[in-house]
């Protein structure tokens, strides 16, 4: 713990600033989805789009993984405490960091306007082509999975950061709001 | 500091896996080179005047650019491509909006089952809990 616990301000400026986190947490998680939709759409995009989002989509998900790596290191260290859920969560962000990976690794080798535009010809071979098809369609299959095992977090997040005009919607409390991460509710 | 211990960190381990599809590159390439294509598009890269299969059309303005024409099971979809153009063209080509449905209708479906199997696993265990529970505080020598 960074803050005092006995000192009043100090703990609401935690609520605010782990509110504040939250908030990024829920619309950098929104970006990402919707970048790797449209990256994925590789008809829809048309190749050059695709190939530069999907190297900002690599920026973006090793940014991803170091905001949560608090999280990989505490759910590392529980792995042998007898408890499904969090090992399956576990289990399913590791494929997905390898696949998402080998996805935008095997992507940038067989490039072929981006790679190009920085003076660097393709390198690509079978083998890489066949490694972004597969990787994409295992990343297809698990990016859905991995943000609906956190279902509950994005519905109470997004509760409270996407108010119903109507009214019907209660203003949010600081305390609900700083909640625990995507990466950190059980 | 700490962020950048972090992202050092997890730089460390997108590197081991890059290193490791690097390694099976490099030494068993054979086990994903051969075999069934996973539903590839055949593609067809044109260069500037080149002239585009027979029974294909470019799409707009009619001559065939740099880009890639891809042939599907519903047809060719051309993907316009040049070094600065970032193929906006192809993107709001409504030909080519399947693709992005086909992708969302996954996500979504693979969203809601997953939600509906949580749903059903939490509710089934607080039922179990709820029984477990009843059982504890249930005692017939009480009942007066």
């Amino acid at each position: 713990m960074l803050y005092d616990r006995a000192d009043p301000a100090s703990r609401i400026g935690r609520r605010r600033r782990v509110a504040a986190r939250t908030r990024l947490d829920f619309w950098f998680d929104a970006v990402l989805l919707l970048g790797y939709t449209l990256a994925y759409s590789y008809g829809f995009t048309g190749i050059a789009i695709h190939e530069w989002l999907g190297i900002g989509l690599g920026l973006a998900l090793l940014l991803h993984l170091t905001l949560h790596w608090d999280w990989v290191i505490r759910e590392t260290g529980k792995l042998l405490r007898p408890r499904g859920h969090d090992k399956l969560i576990w289990a399913v962000n590791l494929a997905l960091l390898v696949g998402m990976t080998l996805c935008v690794a095997s992507g940038i080798v067989i490039s072929r306007v981006a790679l190009p535009e920085v003076g660097i010809n393709s390198l690509g071979g079978p083998f890489w082509e066949r490694l972004h098809v597969l990787s994409a369609e295992v990343t297809l299959g698990l990016v859905p999975v991995h943000v609906a095992l956190r279902w509950r977090w994005i519905v109470r997040v997004g509760r409270r950061l996407l108010p119903r005009r109507s009214g019907r919607g209660r203003e949010p409390r600081a305390t609900e709001l700083q909640g625990p991460g995507p990466g950190e509710q059980g | 500091m700490r962020f950048l211990r972090h992202l050092g960190a997890a730089a460390g381990v997108v590197a081991i896996v890059v290193v490791l599809g690097l390694a099976w590159a490099h030494f068993g390439s054979q086990t994903l080179a051969p075999g069934p294509q996973v539903r590839f598009h055949q593609e067809i890269v044109t260069g500037p005047g080149g002239k585009l299969p027979a029974g294909m059309s470019a799409g707009h303005g009619g001559k065939p650019g740099p880009g890639v024409i891809r042939v599907g099971r519903n047809g060719p979809t051309v993907v316009d491509s040049r070094p600065f153009d970032l193929g906006l063209g192809s993107m709001f080509n409504p030909v080519n909006l399947p693709y992005l449905r086909h992708t969302v209708v996954i996500e979504v479906g693979v969203i809601a089952a997953v939600v509906v199997v949580d749903v059903l696993r939490r509710r089934s265990r607080r039922s179990w809990r709820a029984q477990q529970l009843a059982a504890e505080v249930y005692r017939p020598d009480d009942e007066g």
